[in-house]
């Protein structure tokens, strides 16, 4: 252990002292100071864009900051020495898991282990399941990464952070893939890894989660330290949540400044008398819809679901459940084995997704910078180009009068950018899906399917995406909302379907009851979860 | 819109100039005068006599096909085969051409570009389905195809439309009806500059003012976007392969009835590669790859000037082609990185 001789157990877990990091222009950290006490479970939480995931990054030693140092356990770690960093006992286990997937969980820890000479797969899978025991982590050695369900493969994830013997381990938003009950049991196997003398840093993005778990909380907003790190005992919801969102605070809704913040048990803006009544007619009916395991996902196993107009429902569910599949199969992208779509009304079995927008059908995909934009192309070609798909190849397209129509819809979109020639990719994540919006609801939708729409936005952002969603229910649009994020559905929706293990199990209407919903996310995906192990 | 196609024009013309001075520091390190081999280019291919005509007779053809190319291209596929749809267009017209001897021009000319048009669109629409019923990389089945033409030309010309009388190496056809012939051996003619003059119009057309245009455009540097929009992305692409297939098949018909005069097994090799050249010096953009398709075209006018008049390599001119191929394969990082920012200075 290379390790300064002044780093005794009273040295700070961590000690950033007036800590910068820049990305081109861009300042992510700006003169962050504060001392994090060893042996604590501390929470990191901000708005996206807050500086969150590089705070976490610099803690791990994988940022070089542009000025000011970071200290762990009193040692300086060179950025971007990874092998130096596991030495001084930080592991960071990332947003997004970086294993192998062709991997058994029992290769991946050998392969960060100390690793000498020949081994046999047995003999590694009964060594690694015992230290797998002995952590008090349930994991199936043999099991391949790729087969594991997310919850299995962020434990693993932590496995492998605890296989060098880590002193500080961070954690970048672990909940967010979660479902509820999965969150309780990470939690418990935190305050375990708490109890062994390890330094946890969480970053997380609920004040609920925060006060549950975290012993001191430290809030980022914009790069700078807002507050903290700072004790959570005796910690008022409201007041952590007005530091998180600034400002903006005052001009929120209570309910969605609740939901933007995980302020506390989850409620609903609309509950009671103040729900509008939902349209007559039906934007989407899905029966018994059956699709084979494909590109999408693992496929359906019976979908029962209907939106009528006017009416927000929203889909809940563990990711990688059938959500892919359901807006596939509604897109017309992927072929159904057996059931029926409908939109607003109209019968759709093999026609393509063009036909359907046609129909009123309109998606917000899931993958923003992929399926939503060409990052590289302008950005009035993006927005036309939902413009022009109904019509013949030959179709006349004259540039200047889509521009000009692209221009008009960004600034009623209020959209932030210099002109219409820019590239997509040149725009923040908040006004790159404004464009996504701006070209998908209009006065002619009938069905909005919006697939994790407010993924990676700030405050601002997420407000703005919610309020245009509300405003086309207000016009008479069914919308479909998949999000990962119960908070933002109990806040929007008027009803919440259940998917797990491609079949609706459940529809629940408010006050939604987070316990029952988490139950039935989990109840049905318990089963896959057998077959694989 | 202008700025861009301009900004492709620059960009081309900083290319041309950068490979030049590579050009010349080879020149020197083989011992020959740098400025004299420069000024033998630029002679052979301005300022000699009749010189715009050589430009045109060469620079022709090569932008009929880079604009096929362009167009395939924008739509995200590396039809690299214009080379074999080249072939196939000649070879098609030729067998045309045989059938239609003695009838009126009137008829047979525009029958013949018509087989050349299909011949090349042919030889393009298997590699078009390939790739998007089975998923083939076009680039291997077009690059193939480009030697099956190759050879399906030699078979041709020392088969069934064998000149008898021929004696060369290579073999040939009988010359074409001279009727039918549409320009000189040595020159170009009004038709042929009205049909590239048509041809420039057409794709500028495509690329820029239909709907194919915007959607190709996007679908080729995001087939996934384009498709979540519900756009029939197997038919754009069918459709830019068979349009720039055609394209070549036309280029072909217009050599034949043109300054060729008759089908010879091997002729003009590197016409597609040439052209496929062009399509990536012009940055896709239809109109600059009417300035870079006759400069190109001058260059090759030059090379038959440099060994005759000035006693120079014709070499001389590969190897410009050559570095100018060499710099567009790296433009991507270093030349863009230098044209935004110069672009970012005279903004602000």
């Amino acid at each position: 252990m290379a390790e300064n001789p002044q780093a005794g157990a009273q040295a700070p877990a961590l000690d950033a002292q007036g800590v910068t990091v820049r990305y081109g222009s861009f300042t992510a950290l700006d003169d962050v100071t504060a001392r994090f006490e060893p042996g604590l479970i501390h929470a990191i939480v901000g708005q996206n864009g807050a500086g969150k995931t590089t705070f976490a990054r610099v803690a791990a030693g994988l940022v070089a900051p542009a000025a000011g140092q970071a200290l762990i356990f009193g040692t300086q770690v060179p950025p971007g020495d990874v092998p130096r960093a596991r030495t001084a006992g930080v592991e960071l286990v990332h947003q997004s898991f970086a294993l192998p997937p062709s991997f058994t969980v029992a290769e991946v820890l050998q392969f960060v282990g100390p690793r000498a000479g020949l081994y046999s797969r047995r003999a590694i899978e009964r060594h690694w399941q015992a230290w797998l025991r002995d952590i008090g982590i349930d994991l199936p050695a043999a099991a391949r990464i790729r087969d594991l369900p997310i919850e299995s493969q962020q434990s693993a994830e932590i496995a492998r952070a605890m296989v060098s013997d880590a002193r500080l381990l961070i954690l970048d938003e672990p909940t967010a893939v979660l479902p509820p009950e999965g969150i309780d049991r990470l939690f418990a196997r935190i305050r375990s890894l708490k109890a062994r003398g390890v330094t946890v840093f969480l970053v997380l993005h609920k004040i609920r989660e925060v006060l549950a778990i975290a012993d001191t909380v430290t809030v980022l907003r914009g790069g700078r330290l807002v507050a903290g790190p700072m004790p959570t005992a005796g910690l008022a919801p409201a007041s952590l949540s007005a530091q998180i969102i600034g400002e903006g605070a005052g001009t929120l809704d209570l309910s969605d400044r609740a939901a933007l913040t995980g302020e506390g048990a989850a409620r609903h803006a609309d509950a009671g008398a103040a729900a509008p009544r939902r349209g007559e007619g039906k934007a989407l009916e899905v029966s018994l819809l059956h699709v084979a395991r494909g590109q999408y996902g693992n496929g359906l196993s019976g979908v029962n679901l209907d939106v009528h107009s006017a009416e927000i429902v929203g889909i809940a569910g563990v990711e990688g459940n059938g959500q892919r599949d359901l807006v596939a199969a509604v897109a017309g992208l992927q072929p159904i084995a057996e059931g029926a779509i409908r939109i607003a009304g109209q019968s759709f079995g093999r026609e393509g997704l063009a036909r359907r927008r046609g129909a009123g059908l309109r998606i917000i995909p899931f993958e923003r910078n992929v399926e939503g934009l060409s990052l590289t192309s302008s950005l009035w070609e993006n927005w036309s180009a939902a413009q022009l798909v109904g019509r013949s190849l030959l179709a006349t397209a004259g540039p200047r009068a889509l521009r000009r129509l692209a221009d008009q819809r960004f600034r009623e979109w209020d959209l932030r950018y210099r002109n219409p020639d820019q590239p997509a990719g040149a725009l923040s994540g908040g006004n790159a899906q404004k464009v996504i919006l701006a070209r998908e609801v209009d006065a002619a939708a009938r069905l909005i399917i919006a697939a994790q729409p407010t993924r990676g936005l700030d405050v601002g952002a997420t407000a703005a995406v919610w309020d245009a969603l509300r405003a086309a229910r207000a016009r008479g649009a069914g919308v479909l909302i998949i999000s990962s994020d119960l908070d933002e559905l109990f806040d929007i929706c008027d009803r919440v379907v259940v998917l797990a293990a491609g079949r609706s199990v459940g529809t629940f209407a408010p006050p939604y009851d987070l316990r029952a919903i988490g139950d039935a996310m989990v109840a049905a995906t318990a089963r896959p979860q057998e077959e694989t192990a | 819109m202008m700025t861009e196609q301009i900004a492709a024009v620059l960009r081309a013309c900083l290319f041309i100039a950068i490979a030049l001075l590579l050009c010349m520091v080879i020149f020197a390190a083989v011992g020959l005068s740098a400025i004299d081999t420069l000024r033998g280019v630029v002679e052979g291919a301005f300022f000699r006599p009749r010189a715009m005509d050589h430009v045109l007779r060469w620079g022709l053809p090569l932008l009929i096909t880079s604009v096929g190319v362009v167009i395939c291209f924008r739509a995200g596929y590396f039809n690299i085969g214009a080379q074999g749809q080249f072939y196939m267009g000649a070879i098609a017209a030729a067998f045309a051409a045989e059938a239609l001897r003695g009838t009126s021009p009137l008829v047979a000319v525009p029958l013949c570009m018509l087989a050349g048009i299909v011949g090349g669109a042919i030889w393009a629409l298997w590699p078009a389905l390939l790739r998007v019923k089975a998923g083939a990389d076009e680039v291997i089945s077009t690059m193939m195809g480009n030697f099956i033409a190759a050879l399906v030309l030699v078979h041709v010309t020392s088969g069934p439309l064998k000149d008898p009388s021929g004696s060369g190496q290579a073999t040939s056809s009988l010359p074409v009806d001279a009727a039918h012939r549409i320009s000189a051996t040595t020159g170009t003619s009004p038709i042929i500059l009205g049909i590239t003059a048509l041809v420039v119009l057409l794709g500028w057309w495509l690329t820029r003012r239909t709907a194919f245009g915007v959607l190709s455009g996007l679908a080729g540097r995001n087939p996934t976007m384009v498709t979540w929009q519900g756009a029939d992305v197997e038919r754009i692409a069918i459709g830019a392969f068979l349009v720039s297939g055609a394209f070549a098949g036309l280029a072909g018909s217009i050599e034949l009835l043109g300054p060729n005069g008759r089908l010879a097994s091997g002729f003009l090799p590197a016409h597609g590669f040439t052209a496929v050249v062009i399509a990536l010096v012009a940055s896709l953009s239809v109109l600059a790859t009417v300035f870079v398709a006759l400069f190109f075209g001058a260059l090759a006018s030059a090379a038959l000037y440099l060994p005759v008049m000035a006693g120079l390599p014709a070499a001389a001119i590969q190897i410009i082609n050559a570095s100018i191929a060499l710099f567009i394969t790296s433009r991507t990082e270093a030349a863009e990185n230098l044209l935004s920012r110069w672009r970012a200075r005279w903004k602000t």
